[in-house]
């Protein structure tokens, strides 16, 4: 295991405590894709570029968006804005 | 309440600390693997079907059924997402996505409109060039396929939602969708109509190394892109849809 995977294994820690502890819940969507990015970054390294391309596009484009996209849609639905 | 939360936590951790532990020292050393499923696919996958990506020869061919599978519960979820969301809202697409009536949406920047026109074009450049190697390079058609929607939601950022709605037809997306999996299915039926077994790779192998090698492979492959380009689209379209709210004189 080298020097690299270390670092990286570190980052993937740290980036999903600040899912785990970000209160926000925006706050909490961008650190999610934080985490998806310092996966694809693990994947590739670890030599799995396909599941690196997997992790790039489902948990750090389309799971936060969906998310992103879900909150806006609490906050539209409103009938009077307070 | 948080107190009792915490007393609840570490009465979890102290039963589960030792557990863990072991577990931990008794695994495999980091990089090992001890089972021989691997060694053999890499010895055989590119001999017996000329094939390069053994991950793709897993997904389609060795374990093509298991693929087939996943297939339709990637339909079943997205089917069931839009028969959820798309109700009474219309067919109409001049409502901006994201606002509240009688109150602007702020535009976007020049910046984020630039990237996203450049990137958009090479993302799908790119998403399109994984699905047809998937039995070459790493990669593949669900791979390329998310990748391609990815791309597709650049366009959405480039050109603002009206110019990618004219884009993302939703009959066209839901025949990509259905029709993907019915490819794969279809694939998986015809082998039988020459007295093969279900899946059974009867198209000739092609060349090793080759962007047409693997044989049935490459119709499989190509069903699942569609199938997941679409389905990704679909999702996230919907989800769009429901920030809209569509004027009166819109419906």
């Amino acid at each position: 295991m080298t020097a690299l995977v270390w670092i990286i294994l570190l980052m993937t820690t740290a980036t999903g405590a600040g899912v785990v502890f970000s209160r926000e819940p925006r706050q909490q969507v961008l650190a999610i894709a934080a985490n998806g990015l310092v996966l694809t970054l693990l994947f590739s390294v670890l030599q799995a570029p396909d599941v690196a391309f997997s992790e790039l596009a489902v948990g750090t484009v389309a799971l936060p968006l969906l998310f992103l996209v879900a909150l806006t849609s609490i906050r539209t639905d409103r009938k009077d804005p307070p | 309440m948080p107190r009792l939360r915490m007393v609840l936590f570490w009465c979890g951790v102290l039963l589960l600390i030792a557990p863990i532990a072991a577990v931990v020292c008794d695994m495999p050393r980091f990089g090992d693997h001890p089972l021989p499923y691997g060694d053999a696919i890499n010895h055989d996958a590119p001999r017996d079907r000329h094939v390069s990506n053994t991950v793709s020869a897993v997904n389609f061919d060795y374990r093509g059924f298991d693929t087939l599978g996943e297939e339709f519960m990637l339909v079943c979820a997205v089917t069931g997402a839009v028969v959820l969301l798309r109700g009474s809202r219309g067919e109409s697409v001049t409502a901006e996505p994201g606002t509240l009536p009688g109150r602007g949406l702020p535009g976007r920047s020049d910046a984020a409109v630039l990237i996203s026109r450049l990137m958009g074009p090479f993302t799908l450049l790119f998403g399109f060039y994984v699905v047809l190697h998937a039995t070459v390079t790493p990669g593949g058609g669900f791979q390329g396929g998310v990748v391609i929607a990815s791309g597709l939601l650049l366009l959405f950022m480039g050109e603002g939602y009206r110019g990618w709605r004219r884009i993302m037809r939703t009959p066209w997306l839901d025949v990509c969708e259905g029709g993907g999996a019915l490819l794969f299915a279809l694939a998986g039926l015809a082998p039988m109509l020459t007295g093969s077994a279900f899946l059974q790779n009867i198209l000739p192998y092609g060349k090793f190394r080759d962007m047409l090698s693997g044989g049935l492979m490459q119709i499989e492959n190509a069903g699942v892109a569609c199938a997941v380009m679409a389905g990704f689209s679909l999702v996230l379209l919907e989800f769009l849809e429901e920030t809209r709210e569509p004027e009166h004189d819109d419906t």
